[in-house]
């Protein structure tokens, strides 16, 4: 039976040495059931528009490729996009909802799927990660019985940097990244290091991760589509029957893809939800 | 058993080094077969390649993505009609930039389309070393030099330039005197037709001047194609 997490309330969080604001990804530990443990992969930003879907749809993709089963949840409540592209393994929820959220956390040990994708709607990361707070997740993260990784995709905008200290308090126990996104050609100024420096000081990421550009009439194409980017590359419709899709776009979605993939390799995805390549 | 598709890119990275030309003869080496050609010009500013063959060609400006879909999805189709692509110098890097990132070799050969490269030579280390660098990247690539002896010419080392070269074939195309030359520019002149039919008006000095310099143009194409034909032909491996 799984186990549900217990309710406690969150002490503020101890105030960090901001003397490396990096760290590399942490094994599982030793003598814990590492490899049989859930993960929770949560892809968020409090920013609308910096292409959060996109990436829980790589991530989607990237698991599948390597063979590990994944479900994912879409917090765009009533019609979700990650819906749309990943009917069959994607639940729209509402993270606010007990309902919803005993959807998701009182059956990471029971599901066939050992990972599972959150992507949080725009402006609901903050919420979604109290909600979590609210239930005892983290607390079940810190005693070792779920893996948590935390995917902030962060716009250009010195607004993103604030969304950090909103969230720092709750990714101590997690392995937390920030991605730049720059699949629709945004272009992110180089933070001064003082400025960068004053919001990190209370988080530690595990690094960050860059979603390359994808040329807009093939990211276009595979919106039109609806289908997942793998399903777009291998020339296939939604229903799985041949599609008459360019090859030069499906070329350049192969690459992107690939590219993404490598990101994800780089910072030992797999390794962080226990999941080796098969 | 169908016969693999050939998709020429005659190119250069350099301007006026005569990669029209050769496109252009290669088009009319086709046509005075009876077969029919796609031909492509990426100059879309002057397409002069596209001038003298407008029923048979397309203008693709390749630095936009509509324009490399209009080019590559075409060329991938294995229909037995030689495409051949008029690589203007501007156009050079982003078209290998291109099928490097779509992988276009790799699916060209899965769809027995045969990529071939018609490097045009000129006295520059510049050129050789991007000849290089495209055998460097793509090893099994088929890779023949033009020598244009009138728009390009060599000088007296031809031998030791040519020798940079990583190619697998050489053509060469003679210089043409300036007067006969002259009569190359008109679009209206098309050289397939020619000899079958030389124009009536044509002096026959001209004539006679043009058709010596085209035939054994047309004699290193045809043995091209006969060596390609056998290099394919499982049974006599």
């Amino acid at each position: 039976m799984a186990k549900k997490p217990v309710k406690t309330t969150r002490e503020a969080p101890a105030k960090r040495e901001p003397e490396s604001r990096t760290r590399t990804a942490e094994p599982p530990a030793a003598g814990s059931n590492a490899a049989g443990r859930p993960a929770v992969i949560v892809v968020g930003a409090d920013k609308g528009g910096v292409g959060k879907t996109t990436i829980a749809r790589a991530i989607l993709d990237f698991l599948s490729l390597n063979d590990i089963h994944t479900r994912a949840f879409d917090t765009e409540t009533p019609r979700g996009t990650l819906h749309r592209f990943h009917p069959d393994e994607t639940m729209i929820v509402d993270l606010t909802e007990p309902s919803d959220q005993m959807k998701i956390i009182d059956t990471l040990n029971t599901s066939r799927a050992k990972v599972s994708v959150i992507d949080v709607r725009a402006g609901g990361l903050s919420p979604a990660l109290e909600a979590l707070d609210e239930i005892g997740f983290f607390d079940a993260v810190k005693s070792g019985e779920f893996r948590f990784v935390l995917l902030h995709v962060i716009g250009p905008s010195i607004a993103s940097l604030e969304e950090i200290a909103e969230i720092a308090p709750y990714v101590t126990d997690a392995n937390y990244f920030m991605v730049k996104n720059h699949v629709n050609d945004t272009t992110f100024f180089e933070w001064d290091p003082q400025t960068h420096a004053k919001y990190f000081e209370h988080v530690v990421t595990s690094g960050e991760i860059t979603i390359p550009k994808l040329s807009e009439l093939a990211y276009e194409q595979v919106e039109l589509s609806g289908t997942p980017f793998s399903t777009f590359i291998g020339n296939q419709d939604a229903q799985g029957r041949p599609a008459e899709h360019s090859f030069v776009l499906r070329g350049y979605v192969r690459t992107w893809l690939a590219r993404v993939a490598d990101e994800f390799e780089r910072v030992g995805l797999l390794d962080l939800v226990g999941e080796k390549r098969r | 058993m169908t016969r693999r598709t050939l998709a020429f890119f005659v190119c250069s990275p350099h301007s006026r080094t005569g990669v029209t030309t050769a496109a252009r003869l290669l088009t009319d080496y086709y046509l005075s077969r009876n077969v029919g050609v796609e031909g492509f010009d990426t100059d879309f500013r002057e397409p002069l390649y596209a001038l003298f063959f407008p029923e048979a060609t397309r203008i693709v400006d390749i630095s936009e993505v509509k324009g490399q879909i209009s080019l590559f999805d075409r060329l991938l189709v294995a229909d037995e009609t030689p495409k051949i692509v008029d690589v203007w110098h501007r156009s050079y890097e982003r078209l290998f930039t291109t099928i490097a990132e779509i992988g276009f070799l790799e699916e060209a050969r899965r769809r027995r389309v045969e990529p071939i490269v018609l490097f045009q030579t000129d006295l520059t280390d510049s050129a050789a070393n991007s000849a290089l660098v495209l055998q460097t990247t793509w090893p099994d690539l088929a890779m023949s030099v033009i020598h244009n002896r009138g728009a390009s010419p060599l000088g007296r080392d031809s031998m030791a330039v040519l020798a940079r070269y990583p190619a697998s074939g050489k053509f060469v195309i003679p210089r043409l005197e300036a007067p006969i030359a002259g009569t190359l520019d008109d679009v209206d002149l098309s050289l397939s037709r020619f000899l079958r039919e030389p124009p009536p008006g044509m002096s026959m000095v001209a004539r006679t001047a043009l058709e010596a310099w085209l035939l054994p143009i047309f004699t290193q194409f045809q043995s091209f194609e006969l060596r390609l034909e056998l290099q394919s032909c499982e049974w006599l491996r």
